[in-house]
């Protein structure tokens, strides 16, 4: 049993508390979901069940929690380990040695267990979790859902009554996520073991919750209950959701299964398909690629690509991790050269040109905001651009207020949330106004609302003209904004083709319309809604 | 229907029966020390070929192969700057290749050939050095050899570890940091333009060493658990000064009173001894496991008495001759160094790992794996 009795928490030099008069109840073996805008207090109150908050962070907590019994902030994160099993959103950072047997022994070890239990146990969970093939390979060598079932696996060795996931998914590909999220499911009802779980794609979780936690932020109590109840009461939700909220379906279908049914009864017209934005073919070629290889340390990470992408087009890159993805996009913009084959950007051979009159063309947002961020203000970030590409400084400004970043213009760009860091970055690369728009997995950890703004904002740099590529895992996001989808397997082009047929014939990376109605005429809630009636 | 083999072979062959970490500890050690104390070039290639032949046969199908060439590079890069350090400090010999004028401080001078072949056997002594130690990295892994410390010192041998790793992993960061600025336009002017790569690069590894450090304490890492009392453990950590203090007092005394050396001496191996025990008690009282224990076999046996009679020989030899080892290109040795076949065939010993596996290899049957008994035709 988990409870939080008038939990109140502000982290050192914080106006306002992040979590305020929070009363809290998890019962043993449930599957609770916590939900929330970026920064309303998921990861606060997560790190509260262990100990790491306010352990690690300092700040200033009342009121009390109670975890099986346990005080956190006396037991401190080593000494509520056995009970509960702490699993982070970043497969890659949360490890301590390099091979899976070790990981797997490395908390039992510092425990002092007998040779003998650890063994018993590692077979266990080793069988738990389906990764008994993995135990002699070194971590670096994993994918990344194999990586995020070590790390589960890594604390159950402890035998916790509660495990604890800070957005497990959301570095993984589809097929990632769903190995991870049934290896959950399975523990939960198997085990019985009590899973607390944020995430912020809903679509992936919410059938496998028992309870939704939604937390608003500002302080306020959060909404709590079955997930049929809550997600009536909330703005941004999954697409089925929405449809179901539309139409007003009860209760609400949290699967596709569960709805299919239901939208076989649905009176739908039958539309001419029309194409988002159709490929105008004839606009100019921008990017032409030619029978590209490339090679990192001996592994082929790019084998023989063509493509060919024209002005003005919104093209996602898909495939799943390690399948060249980002790879491509940095030949795209120069910072790799082709070993073999040839890249040609707005007219320019990559292997000819200097990187500085590709990148007048071309803007890169990398995965990782944070790689880009470092000056004093969000304002400075911009000029900065504006300055190396010899523009006017004052011009840049401009693009605050499309990207909801008006109010924050003066401040510390780390300061700010994941999404808004996201969206800083977006802006420092379009102050530099490039014709061709690269982003890699522009999404991770941004929330509903803040994937609209964005998607918004890339929206509007295509009606000017402009090409927009993104690499993403994010099908709704696909769904909603591209034109068209190219998936990428092994570092092949393996589907290439409109967004709605590519969707359509797709078992993985196709949206939840796209999976209720198997009909290429319904990618988002709205091409349904269109068509009734 | 394209015909399919009964059986599927794996790609390599059954891992030989493992030499433990201990024994290529002792292996490593030997062939080091080897080294350092060698200069003759004709012996130094016969540990470098031990090295290469032992990375061949044991290390080549490791997972820590990749990091092989690194230090074999660094090593080249040592050596190719050795020889023109040589030549130009050293100033003595008969064959002089060309002179400096006398004016240039330090370098001015002779410039003769035997400090060019000088400077190419230290060089090559070094990067001798680096061969055993890459054979050694990717026989043995850090976590390994973490195991081999005591239980009180493992919480230091992880930090440390950890520490080790974050180099790369910097350097990955650093990459990604300057590709990042370099799309978007950063040129270097002035030092101000340096901020745009710090400061990200700071601040990721900050955020990477709290989640880090976050993980590992929600795994119970950080708390000793002891069965030593509180008034024991503070009387170990007395006595553990009072042994450093003694220490520092008898390296005072061995320097300053110089009529009286053994003094000094004694005292020190006191205070070792004092410190030994210190540990012993710690190490003792410190409860922690291990979930594989390493086991001895044949194979160890005879890598640590192999490793332990070329390290006696060679110790041996320098005793009783000093210079049957060394290699001195300058009046009124020769150019040509001296060689006791004797002393390469010991030395050759240090190539036994490589035998072993290699004879392991081919003995061991080809691995059968998931027969396909459906696709026989």
């Amino acid at each position: 049993m988990i409870t939080f009795e008038h939990v109140t928490y502000t982290y050192p030099g914080a106006q306002r508390p992040v979590l305020k008069d929070l009363n809290l109840e998890i019962a043993d073996g449930e599957f609770v979901l916590v939900v929330g805008k970026s920064g309303a207090g998921k990861s606060t109150l997560l790190r509260c069940i262990n100990g790491l908050v306010p352990h690690f962070y300092g700040g200033t907590i009342s009121g009390t929690i109670r975890v099986q019994g346990l005080d956190p902030v006396r037991c401190q994160p080593r000494g509520m380990s056995t009970t509960v099993g702490f699993v982070f959103q970043d497969p890659e950072a949360q490890f301590v040695v390099d091979t899976v047997e070790a990981e797997l022994a490395f908390a039992m070890e510092n425990h002092a267990l007998p040779q003998a239990t650890m063994r018993k146990r590692i077979e266990e969970v080793l069988d738990q979790l389906s990764i008994a093939h993995l135990r002699d390979r070194r971590i670096n060598t994993l994918s990344g859902g194999e990586k995020q079932r070590v790390a589960i696996a890594s604390v159950l060795t402890l035998e916790p009554k509660i495990l604890v996931l800070d957005e497990p998914t959301s570095q993984l590909d589809p097929q990632a996520a769903e190995e991870v999220l049934t290896a959950l499911q399975k523990l939960n009802t198997d085990l019985g073991l009590t899973i607390v779980l944020s995430e912020h794609r809903l679509e992936r979780v919410v059938q496998y919750a028992d309870r939704i936690i939604y937390l608003p932020g500002e302080g306020q109590p959060p909404i709590e209950g079955a997930p049929q109840d809550v997600l009536p009461q909330l703005d941004l939700v999954p697409p089925l959701i929405k449809l179901g909220k539309a139409l007003g379906w009860k209760p609400l279908p949290l699967t596709v299964k569960d709805a299919r049914r239901k939208a076989l009864e649905l009176p739908l017209r039958p539309a001419p398909l029309t194409e988002r934005c159709a490929r105008s073919s004839d606009a100019p070629v921008e990017i032409l690629v030619e029978d590209l290889w490339y090679a990192y340390d001996g592994h082929m990470a790019l084998k023989g690509v063509h493509l060919e992408i024209r002005r003005g087009e919104f093209v996602a890159i898909m495939g799943r991790n390690g399948s060249g993805k980002t790879t491509l996009l940095k030949h795209l913009v120069g910072l790799l050269r082709p070993r073999r084959g040839a890249v040609q950007v707005h007219g320019m051979d990559t292997r000819r040109v200097p990187l500085e009159e590709i990148i007048s063309v071309v803007g890169y947002v990398p995965q990782n905001p944070n790689a880009l961020l470092f000056a004093e203000t969000v304002r400075e970030e911009l000029a900065f651009t504006r300055r190396s590409h010899g523009l006017p400084l004052e011009g840049g400004e401009a693009l605050l207020e499309p990207l909801g970043l008006a109010d924050h213009a003066e401040r510390y760009p780390r300061d700010l949330s994941v999404g808004e860091r996201q969206r800083v970055s977006l802006a420092a690369i379009l102050a530099a106004e490039p014709l061709i728009i690269l982003l890699d997995e522009p999404t991770r950890g941004l929330d509903y609302a803040q994937k609209q703004a964005l998607m918004r904002a890339l929206r509007a740099e295509q009606s000017k003209g402009h090409t927009v590529i993104l690499a993403t895992h994010d099908v709704e996001l696909v769904a909603a904004s591209a034109d068209r989808v190219i998936i990428l397997g092994d570092g092949e082009v393996v589907v290439d083709g409109s967004v709605r047929e590519v969707m359509t014939h797709s078992l993985i990376f196709s949206s939840q319309m796209n999976k209720l109605f198997r009909d290429d005429r319904y990618l988002t809630v709205e091409d349904v809604l269109g068509s009734l009636s | 229907m394209e015909r399919q083999p009964y059986f599927e072979y794996a790609s390599g062959y059954r891992q030989a029966e493992p030499v433990c970490t201990l024994a290529w500890l002792i292996w490593g050690l030997s062939a080091a020390v080897v080294t350092l104390l060698i200069r003759n070039p004709l012996y130094l290639a016969i540990i470098a070929l031990a090295s290469w032949f032992v990375y061949l046969a044991v290390g080549r199908g490791s997972s820590l192969a990749q990091s092989w060439g690194g230090l074999i590079k660094l090593g080249a890069v040592i050596w190719l700057f050795a020889v023109p350090f040589n030549a130009l400090m050293l100033h003595q010999g008969e064959h002089v290749l060309f002179r400096l004028p006398l004016t240039w401080p330090l370098v001015g001078g002779a410039i003769t050939l035997e400090a060019v072949l000088y400077g190419l056997t230290s060089g090559f002594a070094l990067w001798v050095l680096l061969l055993v130690f890459s054979s050694f990295n990717v026989a043995v892994d850090a976590s390994q050899l973490l195991r081999l410390l005591p239980p009180f010192l493992y919480q230091a041998g992880v930090v440390t570890s950890i520490a080790l790793t974050f180099i790369p992993q910097m350097l990955a960061s650093a990459k990604e940091i300057r590709e990042a600025q370099q799309v978007r336009g950063h040129r270097f002017r002035s030092w101000r333009d340096f901020l745009p790569l710090v400061v990200p690069l700071l601040t990721t590894g900050l955020e990477r060493a709290i989640q880090l450090a976050e993980s590992m304490e929600s795994r119970g890492f950080g708390g000793q658990l002891t069965g030593l009392s509180p008034r024991q453990a503070n009387g170990l950590r007395f006595a553990m000064l009072l042994g450093l203090a003694l220490l520092l007092c008898g390296l005072f005394l061995r320097t300053y009173w110089a009529s009286a050396p053994l003094v000094g001496t004694w005292v020190m191996i006191v205070a070792g001894l004092l410190l030994g025990y210190v540990f012993y008690l710690f190490g003792r009282g410190v409860r922690r496991s291990h979930y594989r224990r390493t086991r001895w076999s044949r194979a160890d046996t005879l890598v640590a008495l192999a490793s332990a009679v070329v390290l006696g020989g060679v110790l041996f030899v320098r005793a009783r001759e000093r210079l049957a080892l060394a290699y001195y290109p300058f009046p009124p040795y020769g150019f040509v160094p001296a060689f006791n076949p004797w002393i390469g065939s010991l030395l050759i010993l240090l190539a036994l790992p490589g035998f072993w596996g290699l004879w392991d290899q081919i003995r061991a049957e080809p691995m059968l794996t998931r027969p396909r008994k459906k696709d026989v035709l």
